[in-house]
């Protein structure tokens, strides 16, 4: 037994020495691979849609979960005033920084007064060079208007105060692992209606409406019942990715329709050196939003999705639910997906593909930067369209592409006017092309990569928006009803590891439809095009 | 005389009950007040919504898939935490060698914050990298090769349980420790004269006279398998594990105010945790309690 007296001197050395190893193990936990980090951090669908999801630079934030919020709140005139790397690099590219010709009529079409301007803004992979750069040009464009940017990481935590309160923002990204979620501003009347900056005329395309300037169906994810309550301001392009060098040395070639895409992965298992597929284990959404859905399209047309976002009691039952759903199930059940698959995170599986372990992976045009530092060098990382029917209903060209990183103007802020202005100039040709070659990720605006300089995986995803003419694939329940996706993403993930077959998949699916629909707490949405 | 030390105990103690109440107390009553509400928790307006939450919350399968979860870690977690933690407290008084270091060594993950431990764990369970998959490989068992842990909705919860013990063995180690410091030395010698092997002291002798920390450390883990939350959410990555295998109330309550943006929901399962930990600290207060020795 101890004295007391010994233990006391024990107790102050054993708490000193678990100071010391407690910091290590800390930095060893935060040093160590940059797949280590954003695990904890994102959910799978924000991830996706905002490329939140992100690099070494983000990631190092994360070791804190909890930590990490920048309060940027200088004003534009301090940032500019400043010497920082960010400013700096922003005023090499803009041509020292002068306005591109704008037409008269363009300059205030929304009737700006003099004031203030109060942006928040989600700080992620994008970081928020390109925001503090149209904050810039809006303020040569607006002389007399302030523009006040402030980067965050939680928008859900730092904002829902200021909701409650009635005194939100004039223009906040809602995006990130912390965002609110859009459909339940609108359903409290929180967000003003867009269309009047959809109605306004585009800064530097002339005689263009704002809206004219947008890539078709690029807005659709944030329009509700027909009206405007957002803008997307990335455009991100789905697909299965592959390495094309690689591909072309193996003598494969890519599919055209999914009973080819069976074979080439019944060939590649039989030569036994990588397994045909993988994908993003813990967060299914990688799944059912870029393969999935595309398979029910390319089998039933966008009729059938459209049942499905507007809870049909036999949507689930469709002839072309079932066959997509059994053709997704046989890179199971024929043990074409690579072993432990169902256990990693998105960076964790992306890794594995990476290194080769697997020739194919589900990803949207976010995976290029996202996995910048771990990509070899030549591995030219290609993006191509999910494979359909050749019998299908579907346009085999159409691209599985949405708008992402979604702007709001709240309705009860001081200046939502200048808020849809910030939004105006964000989204200018000027503003797309800072994007394109700073950000490396495409803005929905027509000829906004014109003169950009682009990796040969962004070339790959821009050709599938021109090849697709303009039809883009969409399915909307899951970011309408927050429950029916998370649905989903489990029975999706039962669907890839053999715990749910195709048809228990579909009526369990229905019945977890009929239950939204019948829930009157939740605000339902409808569409018919 | 009197009235002037009133003056001063009011004086030092407004300051933190006046936070107190600001911070804590306000915001328990107000959720309890919101469970009867259809609140967004997004705007000013909330809804009265009578005891429609509760019943919603009676049929509602996941949250009884949620609370079997936490049940399952009410019944498996004590026992075997405790157990181990006794264990160790007792052999490490006993002055055997390394000691020290051991005590040490057992209470450290208790030093590393909750978040840390999961991400740490998430790779030691890692499928293709991970060293729990490598240790089964070396030595000789190939039928789990690229097994996930995470991953499979089998192992997940188990998997879960298992970091929590690894993390709070020490801390409960360090308080019986402590208690068994505090237990005069001369029972254990009079104990030895007679006879008693050290298996017969530690039941005749410690246990006994240990009760009160063990009724306490009983109350302690049982409200935290009632919790979970952090673990489980970094663990399964906010989604509650493969088919929801491991997600448990707390993660539920988060996923239904952040996500789906119902606070009135969520705050009524929050109102059903708290009766349920009220009821829980209760039983096990009446059903543990014993003459209490006085030495």
């Amino acid at each position: 037994m101890s004295t007391e007296d010994e233990k006391g001197v024990s107790r102050r050395k054993f708490l000193k020495f678990a100071a010391i190893t407690g910091g290590a193990a800390v930095l060893v936990a935060c040093g160590s691979s940059p797949t280590t980090t954003t695990s904890a951090t994102s959910s799978a669908a924000t991830g996706a849609t905002s490329g939140a999801a992100t690099t070494a630079a983000d990631t190092a934030t994360m070791a804190a979960t909890m930590a990490a919020t920048t309060a940027d709140t200088a004003t534009m005139a301090a940032t500019m005033a400043a010497t920082t790397a960010a400013t700096a690099t922003a005023a090499s590219t803009s041509a020292s920084g002068s306005m591109p010709q704008v037409a008269a009529e363009a300059m205030n079409p929304l009737g700006l007064q003099a004031g203030t301007v109060d942006g928040v803004f989600f700080a992620g992979g994008f970081g928020d060079d390109y925001i503090k750069y149209a904050a810039k040009l809006m303020q040569q464009l607006h002389p007399d208007t302030t523009v006040k940017t402030q980067s965050i990481q939680k928008v859900q935590e730092q904002l829902q105060p200021r909701f409650v309160a009635g005194s939100p923002p004039d223009v906040i990204d809602d995006s990130g692992a912390g965002l609110i979620a859009i459909t339940d501003l609108v359903r409290d009347g929180q967000l003003m209606d867009l269309t009047p900056l959809l109605q306004a005329a585009a800064l530097d395309t002339p005689g263009k409406k704002f809206q004219d300037t947008l890539f078709p169906g690029s807005q659709d994810s944030a329009t509700f019942d027909g009206k405007p309550y957002g803008i997307n301001i990335s455009y991100t392009i789905s697909g299965i990715w592959y390495s094309k060098p690689a591909f072309d040395k193996a003598g494969y070639t890519y599919p055209k329709t999914w009973d080819e895409m069976l074979k080439l992965c019944e060939q590649i298992k039989k030569e036994g050196k990588q397994s045909p597929w993988t994908y993003q284990g813990k967060y299914p959404y990688y799944i059912y939003g870029i393969v999935w859905n595309m398979l029910v399209y390319q089998a039933g047309g966008n009729d059938v999705l459209m049942k499905l976002d507007n809870l049909d009691p036999s949507a689930w039952s469709d002839p072309a639910v079932k066959r997509a759903t059994e053709d997704l199930y046989q890179l199971w059940d024929k043990g074409y997906i690579l072993p432990g698959t169902a256990g990693l995170t998105h960076t964790e599986s992306q890794t594995e593909w990476l290194k080769g372990h697997a020739v194919f992976i589900p990803c949207g045009n976010w995976l290029e930067n996202e996995m910048k530092t771990l990509t070899p060098p030549d591995f030219n990382m290609t993006v191509s369209n999910v494979p359909g029917y050749a019998d299908g209903k579907g346009d085999a060209n159409a691209v599985n592409a949405s708008g992402g990183e979604t702007y709001i103007v709240p309705a009860k802020g001081k200046n939502p006017k200048g808020g849809m202005e910030y939004i105006r100039v964000l989204l200018s040709k000027d503003s797309s092309k800072y994007f394109a070659e700073n950000v490396r990720a495409i803005m929905p605006v027509v000829g906004g990569t014109e003169g950009a300089k682009l990796s040969e995986g962004m070339k790959s995803a821009v050709q599938l928006v021109t090849d697709s003419k303009g039809v883009s694939v969409l399915m909307n329940f899951p970011n309408w009803y927050s429950t029916l996706q998370k649905e989903l993403e489990t029975h999706t993930g039962e669907l890839m590891t053999g715990k749910l077959k195709p048809a228990d998949f579909m009526t369990t699916m229905q019945k977890a439809a009929d239950t939204v629909a019948k829930d009157p707490d939740i605000k339902k949405f409808k569409r018919t095009k | 005389m009197n009235r002037g030390k009133n003056g001063l105990i009011v004086s030092f103690l407004a300051l933190p009950l006046g936070l107190y109440s600001v911070f804590v107390l306000f915001p328990y009553c107000a959720a309890m007040l919101f469970a009867f509400t259809r609140w967004s928790g997004l705007s000013s307006v909330i809804r009265f919504n009578g005891l429609n939450n509760f019943i919603k919350l009676y049929n509602d399968e996941k949250f009884w898939h949620a609370l079997s979860h936490n049940a399952i870690a009410l019944v498996i977690l004590p026992p075997i935490t405790l157990g181990l933690a006794l264990f160790f407290a007792f052999l490490f008084t006993q002055g055997t060698r390394f000691a020290r270091f051991f005590r040490i060594a057992f209470f450290f993950p208790q030093v590393l914050s909750v978040v840390i431990v999961a991400v740490v764990w998430s790779f030691i369970y890692h499928p293709t990298v991970g060293l729990l998959n490598a240790s089964i490989q070396a030595i000789g068992i190939k039928g789990l090769t690229s097994f996930p842990w995470l991953g499979d909705s089998r192992t997940v919860f188990g998997a879960v349980l298992g970091v929590v013990i690894w993390q709070s063995v020490g801390f409960y180690m360090v308080l019986f420790v402590a208690g068994m410091g505090s237990i005069p030395a001369d029972y254990y010698e009079a104990a030895r004269i007679d006879g008693a092997s050290p298996w017969v002291m530690f039941w005749s002798v410690t246990v006994p006279l240990l009760w009160d920390t063990i009724r306490t450390a009983i109350i302690f883990i049982a409200i935290a398998a009632m919790d979970l939350f952090g673990i489980v959410l970094v663990m399964t990555n906010g989604t509650g594990g493969p088919s929801r295998a491991a997600d448990v109330v707390p993660t539920y309550l988060f996923s239904t105010a952040f996500s789906d943006g119902n606070f009135g929901y969520a705050s009524a399962m929050g109102l059903v945790l708290l009766v349920l930990v009220l009821v829980l600290s209760i039983v096990s207060l009446r059903f543990t309690a014993r003459e209490s020795f006085e030495y």
